[in-house]
């Protein structure tokens, strides 16, 4: 008799227990693992952006107040060698809204010499950085807006600014971006801006925020200490801040979705735990005089305890099985995409989730087993057999 | 006959374990659920107080906040023109011209390590009278001096904003605004705000031009025709009732609130089928006992109505204890959240407070599921065959 033979029966004992059970552990793992997902994301997006080593710099006072665009130069004039920045590029909110909707995209204008380097994560190849360069209404659209609105290379599009003073222009795709942590910006060119705005009397080239590429982390801590102190004390006063960090502060104004998943995470694993051990114990229970038959027989402890053990561990896989496996389908084949929560762009579910949410069911289930199995275990086989149901 | 209620709680008792793990599944349901109707409560509460019938607010065409509108003033002073604008005591139509800016001041529940855009309004004294449920607790901004006065919830909630902290608010030059007073707007989207003297606040951000307008209307008028006014060939601006600029811009709000309540949706479902299992193991073992009290005289439907009591009792006992914990999570852990404006670009800042309607609401959604699963066990147990349930050991 096999320990799997053992297990099986004991599930199939009671179908019904066994059932409720069984949908009582999947419905919090299938949030389970839609939350995981999320967590996930984020922390890939994270550790790209801490790859990147951007530092942004704007205003200390408010991103929406802008700097004069001269300070790119004083910002470039720290390290004459080059030796801690690569590259800085400045940039402008544009607000563009997509015409006849009320969808406002992140769009951004950009310094046309700098961006394809400080933005390397855009994978520009040499000939999109040709027509980037060549075309004065070149624009870089990521993939969420392209599918949304039909958008592909080499369209014209429009988009009407919700900003003073709400200029309408048109731009042409030269490239879309493929990547996650990019899919929901458009990028185009700020001098295309700064003529235009000039053409409607507004006659003040600014940017809002400078992105500078640095070399390393340490380079970029020491370059944000040295720009905050080069502009404190100033009409230009500068916050700098890295990636990670800018971004933190939309998040937590967006509505914290991150802090939300990470929170029904924690519950539902306490959830399950609480399902799963609830069960161990009714059905360890009913079985005392069972088990204590077992040890008469004679059955090791130690067997046991392995096989009360191992009826939860195997409970709380099926449960979970039940659940992610549905979930993580459904994910894969209708991701969530077109979200603006802040950095994530999508909610596409990813194998370090699944098994994650598997490897958190084990636990579970050896958590939840412990108990029962250990009372298993110590059972006084004479006063259990002796013991009425 | 029905069944001494002091049998019920004795048994619940008597399986320990079972009944523990049971209610705290419940709880800690109940206890996301008390989180995410109160916050929902805070944001209609603050939805709600934010629409005046009376009051339109102005922007230019094409904005689509008061963030990023910019009312020239000549365009302003042709909204004179609408006849439809109460007037003061000195004959003066209520017309409040404003200016917004932002400022990014440090959020107090994380200890300052994220920054929050809050909104800064310049106002004239219309203000007072158009926004008629704003009112001071203290001194108001003297008109020469560069001093501001804070909502109340955005005191509570962002660093720097204590009578006597200087903020520096404004643009091209270190523009200290000392904060002279407070004011309370009945817990609306003004009191996440920073209000200050319009021309002072002008002349801080060099700026020529306000930013909206907002108007009250007479008691009689009609404001789809004053909106047909404002956006028609006189006027050409854009208009809409309070109620609307606000609801326009909860739209995340809206979106955060359907997913928790999607997420805590799915786990009552899976706490429902908890209690139906306990309910199921509840029943089990009694079956002798069952059909011994069927035997003394018992009705099979005070067996019934027993059993719904008992999952009744856990789903209360459970719901009691998740309200607890919850509010013991908002008093130590933090009560406050602020989200964005779908346009504003600055926060909306919320109180979540406890109140005895989300408590009931979730005891009755409890309540519920409790009855819903023990539903099958308990119909199962009072149709049990005495004679053949006696029989077993």
């Amino acid at each position: 008799m096999t320990l799997t033979y053992v297990l099986m029966q004991n599930l199939r004992r009671n179908p019904l227990r066994m059932g409720l059970t069984v949908i009582a552990f999947a419905l919090p793992m299938a949030v389970f693992v839609a939350a995981i997902s999320f967590v996930v994301a984020l922390a890939r997006v994270g550790a790209h952006n801490e790859a990147q080593l951007r530092l942004g710099v704007h205003h200390k006072q408010t991103l929406t107040n802008p700097l004069p665009e001269a300070l790119r130069r004083r910002i470039e004039g720290l390290d004459p060698d080059r030796a801690r920045l690569a590259a800085v590029c400045g940039m402008r909110w544009f607000g563009g809204r997509v015409p006849e909707t009320q969808n406002t995209l992140t769009s951004l204008a950009a310094d046309v010499d700098t961006f394809h380097i400080v933005y390397s994560d855009t994978d520009m190849t040499p000939e999109e950085v040709v027509a980037w360069q060549r075309d004065r209404t070149a624009c870089v659209v990521g993939r969420n807006p392209a599918t949304t609105y039909g958008w592909k290379l080499g369209d014209r599009v429009t988009l009407e600014s919700t900003v003073p003073p709400y200029l309408a222009l048109e731009f042409h795709i030269v490239k879309v971006m493929d990547n996650a942590e990019r899919a929901n910006f458009f990028y185009f060119r700020r001098d295309y801006l700064d003529e235009s705005r000039k053409a409607a009397g507004f006659d003040d080239p600014r940017c809002n925020i400078f992105w500078v590429k640095c070399r390393s982390a340490a380079a970029l801590r020491s370059l944000q200490q040295d720009i905050d102190a080069l502009f404190a004390h100033t009409p230009d006063e500068t916050k700098s801040e890295d990636e990670n960090a800018f971004a933190a502060n939309f998040t937590q104004a967006a509505g914290d979705l991150p802090g939300l998943m990470q929170a029904m995470a924690v519950v539902v694993v306490v959830v399950v735990a609480l399902v799963a051990g609830n069960t161990m114990m009714m059905s360890i229970r009913e079985r005392t005089r069972e088990l204590a038959v077992f040890k008469a027989i004679g059955f090791q402890s130690s067997r046991v305890f392995t096989i009360v053990l191992g009826e939860s561990v195997l409970l709380a896989m099926i449960g979970s099985v039940i659940g992610v496996l549905p979930t993580a389908a459904l994910l894969y084949a209708f991701p969530v995409r077109g979200l603006s929560f802040g950095p994530i762009s999508g909610l596409e579910v990813s194998w370090v989730a699944v098994v994650g949410s598997m490897v958190i069911s084990l636990a579970v289930g050896l958590l939840a087993g412990i108990w029962p199995a250990m009372r298993a275990m110590r059972l006084h086989t004479t006063d259990a057999l002796r013991r009425v149901a | 006959m029905a069944l001494p209620l002091s049998y019920h709680w004795r048994n619940l008792l008597v399986r320990r374990t079972t009944t523990a793990l049971t209610v705290l599944v419940i709880a800690v349901v109940v206890g996301v659920f008390v989180w995410m109707v109160s916050f929902a409560g805070a944001i209609d509460r603050t939805m709600s107080v934010a629409s005046d019938p009376r009051k339109l607010i102005v922007l230019k065409q094409g904005a689509t906040s008061e963030s990023n509108s910019a009312l020239p003033v000549d365009e302003f002073n042709k909204l004179s023109q609408i006849d439809e604008i109460a007037r003061d005591a000195d004959g003066r139509p209520l017309i409040s011209p404003e200016m917004l800016l932002q400022v990014s001041l440090p959020r107090l529940r994380d200890g300052g390590r994220t920054s929050a855009n809050v909104a800064v309004r310049g106002v004239t004294e219309a203000a007072f009278a158009v926004h008629r449920r704003i009112r001071l607790t203290g001194r108001a901004f003297s008109l020469g001096e560069r001093e501001v006065i804070v909502g109340r919830t955005a005191a509570e909630q962002f660093g720097g904003l204590q009578i006597g902290d200087v903020v520096d608010i404004g643009y091209g030059g270190v523009r200290g605004f000392r904060v002279v007073g407070y004011f309370t707007g009945d817990g609306g989207p003004m009191e996440s705000e920073i209000w200050g003297h319009l021309p002072a606040l002008m002349n801080a951000s060099n700026r020529t031009m306000y930013s909206s307008a907002s108007l009250l209307l007479k008691e009689v008028a009609e404001p789809d025709a004053v909106i047909n006014q404002v956006t028609g060939p006189a006027i050409q601006l854009a208009a809409m009732s309070e109620a609307d600029y606000w609801e326009n811009q909860s739209r995340l709000m809206q979106v955060y609130r359907f997913v928790s309540f999607l997420l805590v949706g799915i786990m009552s479902l899976a706490a429902a089928f908890s209690i139906a299992n306990s309910m199921f193991a509840l029943v089990a073992g009694r079956v002798h006992e069952f059909a011994m009290m069927r035997t003394i005289g018992f009705s099979s439907g005070s067996i019934l109505t027993g059993l719904m009591i008992e999952a009744l009792m856990l789903a209360l006992v459970g719901g009691a204890i998740g309200c607890a914990a919850c509010a013991v999570w908002l008093t130590a852990v933090g009560h406050t959240k602020d989200m964005f404006g779908a346009n504003t670009f600055t926060t909306l800042a919320f109180d979540i407070r406890m109140n005895p309607a989300v408590i009931a609401k979730a005891m009755a959604l409890m309540a519920a599921v409790g009855v819903g699963g023990a539903l099958v066990p308990a119909i199962r147990a009072s149709r049990l065959a005495v004679v053949s349930a006696l029989r077993e050991a």
